[in-house]
């Protein structure tokens, strides 16, 4: 179903202001589908009535549901190349030069929200690529949580379907996946710096023990919570990191008016949060 | 390095540029129409008339998505009105140093500097909107104008500039520390002296020279501010020279943005997370407008 552009501003604006995800007028028509799903499944008739729902008091559970159906599907290989780029370019190279100096050799990361472990496994091998220039002797612990155990399950298993790896450059997949039966079989090299826990981000006396990371990554997560929970968890973020360590969250995410402590750091086709 | 040594460079090289591009007839009949204290927008619009080239892409620009006026403007005479009388020099200077550059690409090519150039103007104006900057016009005209020493450097220095981007590749360099390395002088000081001998108006001037260093200004450290947050917004969101300039700032230790956040306290509330998503949505407006105002059509 076409919504039009006003109607597209009006819902984008709402859910923007609700959870911090912003819809580019790009995704509208990704927008709209997922859009017409909810409709069908509520029984709303227009795009307005679906807008009514949603600011209703029966808005919050809706919310959840349309989140769901727009962050499915978002779990793959190299999602987020610019992020990937900035961290290879600039972030690692400048963390690696300040604890190196330090002598302290070792590189402690985690993907917060980790679903199927794609993101950990992204790094693990971007890291791998370094062992024999910038990370040589360098202790990499790469640390992937979800509330979800069945997902954390997968994320060990490490096998994966074409959906995920299709982003996947064709240098590292040919050099850390075995492919068997349209299935990506995920090198031990690339698993052996990765472990996975089942964890509750809203869970303060297990979250006070994720210490010490350099950098810290959690996407299409904290737009489910509202602005005191997200501000609980993004402060144990802050709390978590090295002195100049980095957050990131998803590529349509804002913090905007949750912590005011991390600083904005912009780079070409996105921006991270330097402690 | 010294400014006035790498001014002094500066003009030196567009001094060995020979056939560097002069400015359209009609463009310097209008700059003398406009020097007269009673001219009339009739008569200047009369005299652009002449110039077909000129009338169009004054149209185009006035037309485009970037600058959204309520309904489409027809006639060059409105356009005039619209985009301010005052300003009418500018328009004529910058569709002249359009024409004169449009075959002139160099190793950046046309269509990257102009969506950064015109990205720069488009991004200037919402900034200048958001602090109630008296003049959005003079924001917009000199955020395109910013770089005109960055498409000097590309076509006549093509060689030495090639050899720019490359080191600004390899090591986390900034284009600007790169130029100086390698020519004794930045695209800051060559535009500045290309504005000088088209006779652009002093605060033209001042935000080509300053638009990396606003604290430097003097006579309008707010127009150059905007300029210098405009270009670095650009150079994050796909309007950087087609990827070929590689940029990382913290805003909070920005010059540009602490300058405007000194006059102007309420800019510390702007959701810059969502004025970066919004300037996403606007690039494709951006690109439109470039390949209109370059089309043969």
């Amino acid at each position: 179903m076409a919504i039009s552009d006003k109607d597209f501003e009006l819902l984008r604006d709402f859910i923007y202001n609700l959870c911090g995800m912003y819809f580019h007028s790009t995704k509208k028509y990704f927008l709209e589908s997922r859009l017409t799903k909810r409709m069908e499944a509520t029984g709303t008739k227009t795009a307005m009535d679906y807008y009514s729902l949603l600011k209703s008091p029966r808005g919050g559970e809706e919310l959840r549901f349309l989140l769901d159906e727009v962050t499915t599907n978002e779990t793959y290989f190299f999602r987020c190349v610019p992020q990937l780029n900035a961290i290879e370019t600039k972030f690692l190279p400048e963390i690696v030069e300040a604890k190196g100096k330090m002598g302290f050799r070792k590189l402690r990361i985690w993907s917060a929200a980790s679903s199927s472990g794609e993101e950990a496994y992204t790094l693990s091998m971007m890291l791998l690529e370094k062992r024999s220039t910038l990370l040589k002797d360098w202790i990499i612990e790469i640390v992937g949580t979800d509330i979800n155990e069945t997902v954390v399950a997968q994320a060990k298993e490490g096998v994966y379907n074409a959906y995920s790896v299709r982003n996947v450059p064709d240098l590292y997949k040919k050099k850390y996946f075995k492919e068997e039966n349209g299935k990506f079989i995920l090198s031990p090299e690339v698993k052996k710096f990765v472990t996975f826990n089942k964890l509750n981000l809203y869970d303060d006396t297990k979250m006070v023990f994720m210490k010490s990371f350099d950098f810290i990554f959690c996407a299409n997560v904290l737009i489910y919570f509202d602005l005191a929970a997200k501000s609980k968890v993004v402060q144990h973020f802050y709390n978590n990191l090295q002195p100049y360590g980095y957050f990131f969250v998803g590529q349509s995410e804002s913090l905007h008016g949750v912590n005011d402590k991390f600083k904005t750091i912009h780079f070409p086709g996105g921006f991270g949060y330097k402690k | 390095m010294d400014r006035q040594v790498m001014l002094e460079t500066a003009r030196n090289m567009v001094a060995t540029i020979d056939d560097l591009p002069t400015i359209p007839a009609v463009a310097t009949q209008v700059l003398q129409l406009l020097n007269n204290p009673d001219v009339n927008v009739d008569e200047v619009a009369d005299l652009m008339l002449a110039d077909q080239v000129m009338t169009a892409r004054v149209m185009k620009m006035v037309n485009s998505p970037v600058y959204r006026p309520s309904q489409e403007i027809t006639s060059l005479k409105r356009a005039l009105v619209y985009l301010g009388l005052r300003h009418i020099k500018e328009v004529a200077l910058t569709s002249s140093f359009i024409n004169a550059f449009e075959d002139k690409g160099g190793v950046l090519e046309v269509a990257p500097c102009w969506e950064h150039a015109f990205g720069v103007g488009m991004v200037a104006k919402v900034i200048a909107e958001k602090i109630h900057y008296p003049d959005l016009e003079k924001a917009y005209i000199g955020g395109i104008i910013h770089d005109i020493g960055e498409v000097v450097l590309s076509y006549y220095r093509a060689e030495q500039f090639a050899a720019v981007l490359e080191m600004t590749r390899q090591r986390p360099i900034k284009l600007i520390d790169a130029e100086a390395e390698t020519f004794g002088t930045t695209h800051a000081e060559i535009g500045f002296c290309i504005a000088e001998r088209w006779n652009f108006p002093e605060a033209y001037r001042e935000a080509i020279l300053f638009h990396h260093d606003p604290r430097a200004a003097t006579s309008d450290p707010v127009l150059c501010a905007i300029i210098n947050l405009a270009d670095l917004f650009c150079t994050v969101r796909d309007l950087n020279y087609g990827g070929r300039s590689w940029v990382v700032f913290n805003l909070a230790e920005e010059d540009g943005w602490l300058i405007l956040k000194e006059q102007f306290p309420s800019l510390a509330q702007l959701d810059v997370e969502r004025f970066c998503y919004e300037l996403d949505d606007a690039v494709p407006d951006v690109k439109e407008l470039v390949s209109s105002i370059f089309s043969k059509a």
